[in-house]
């Protein structure tokens, strides 16, 4: 299963914790991570969850954006997108 | 109807645990099918002998390497005293025997659900890259070896790390030709030859227990990924998951083979390929199948129901994220129930 569809699938709970109902895998994500994760299941991309991010915390759009590219890398090397 | 008699072997729920006790609690909790449950032993202080919760009655038998004869006059004198409608056999070693002696016992009121022994050797460990061609499966580079010279050969062409298994068990990670030279002679002594010598493929470890219906269709499975395991690699606790390739391993499989019985695919994802290795299949249920009962798929009452044509799910499904946990128990009793089975070969 790609990427793409592994990330839509996965089992996001509020309180953080990430389920791939395909591999087993289990992930816990602090609310910003969290916040990332569901704004790009959610059909986002990379500026538009920058964006978000930086209307939802008392963040800078650097910090927003260094905060998705290094969330948006870590998925990438565990083959979620 | 006749109270139903089922004999479960492999009731050595310890460090390397057997399949028998989750079997049990499996039929047991099926109670409509009502079940009288008989454990077979190898040895007096296999726990289940204690657990009177589970079987009703245990008895030892004698080893299988003792000959066959000897192994299925004790099975029918179990059943002259018993009863015994079924057995539900669960270790490597013993299914030989009661695939070899299957009419046998059928004839004599005892019946079997396995497969033939051409489908048996087929799935063995040394024709696993011949079974896995023939139903559209990869497996990692595997090479069958009863010489050293062979084993360098082998790894040669593998490239390092390699797993140095033996043909019933054990399983060993390689990654020098000194490191596999001296699995290799440990493997041979304890297991006899030949020795499996198979490419280190990385990935997600997988496992799907599943019961083949033995005319192409899948009674029933669940698959988990195991989150942690002892240091003999027995699986503590895990996780069942949905994955699309393994579900369709598993119905290739069934399918290809016409596996009949219980079956368990031990596989690696390699998720960057996203490709599938099938490792092992193993020829029975394994030691966790309790954890598919309590997710929903009894297996080994679908496996009698289906035998014996009383009603059964045709579709049994389960949640993806449904969690097993271990623990260790005790149990105290009486010395009695220790010296009945040393004396007489049988406990109540």
């Amino acid at each position: 299963m790609r990427g793409e569809n592994r990330l839509l699938q996965l089992s996001v709970k509020d309180d953080g914790f990430l389920f791939d109902p395909s591999t087993g895998d289990t992930y816990v994500a602090n609310p910003t991570a969290l916040a990332i994760v569901r704004g790009l299941q959610a059909g986002r991309d990379e500026a538009q969850v920058v964006d978000q991010i930086v209307a939802e915390y008392d963040v800078t759009p650097a910090e927003a954006h260094r905060d998705t590219a290094d969330l948006l890398g870590r998925l990438k090397s565990w083959q979620l997108v | 109807m006749k109270e139903l008699v089922i004999g479960v072997s492999g009731i050595n729920a310890a460090d390397n645990p057997g399949p028998g006790t989750g079997i049990a609690r499996s039929l047991k909790e099926d109670t409509d099918l009502g079940a009288r449950i008989i454990g077979l032993a190898y040895d007096a202080l296999e726990p289940g002998i204690y657990m009177d919760w589970l079987f009703d009655r245990s008895f030892t038998l004698p080893y299988p390497s003792t000959g066959g004869e000897e192994f299925l006059d004790r099975l029918l004198e179990i059943q002259a005293s018993e009863g015994l409608d079924w057995v539900i056999p669960n270790l490597d070693v013993e299914l030989p025997l009661y695939i070899k002696y299957a009419d046998k016992l059928s004839e004599a009121g005892i019946r079997t659900f396995l497969p033939s022994m051409r489908q048996f050797r087929l799935r063995g460990k040394d024709k696993l890259p011949e079974a896995a061609a023939r139903f559209g499966v990869d497996v990692p580079k595997t090479f069958v070896v009863s010489s050293e010279e062979e084993l360098y050969g082998a790894c040669e062409q593998i490239g390092y790390p390699v797993f140095v298994k033996g043909a019933y068990y054990q399983a060993h990670r390689a990654y020098t030709s000194l490191e596999a030279a001296a699995k290799f002679r440990a493997v041979a002594a304890e297991w006899g030859y030949p020795v499996i010598v198979q490419q280190s493929v990385t990935g997600e470890d997988l496992n799907l227990v599943g019961v083949g219906d033995g005319e192409g269709g899948l009674l029933g499975s669940v698959a988990m990924k195991k989150i942690s395991t002892t240091s003999l690699g027995k699986v503590w606790s895990a996780v069942t998951l949905k994955n699309e390739l393994l579900d369709e391993a598993a119905r290739r499989f069934v399918a290809g083979v016409r596996w009949r019985g219980p079956f368990e695919l031990e596989c690696i994802l390699d998720r960057r390929n996203d490709r599938l290795f099938l490792i092992e299949i193993n020829p029975r249920f394994p030691a966790w199948s309790y954890f598919a009962t309590g997710v929903g798929v009894n297996l080994p009452a679908l496996m009698i129901r289906r035998a014996l044509g009383l009603p059964i799910d045709p579709r049994p499904d389960y949640e993806a994220g449904r969690f097993f946990m271990r623990y260790t128990s005790e149990i105290v009793t009486e010395l009695d129930r220790f010296q009945c089975v040393m004396t007489q070969g049988s406990v109540r």
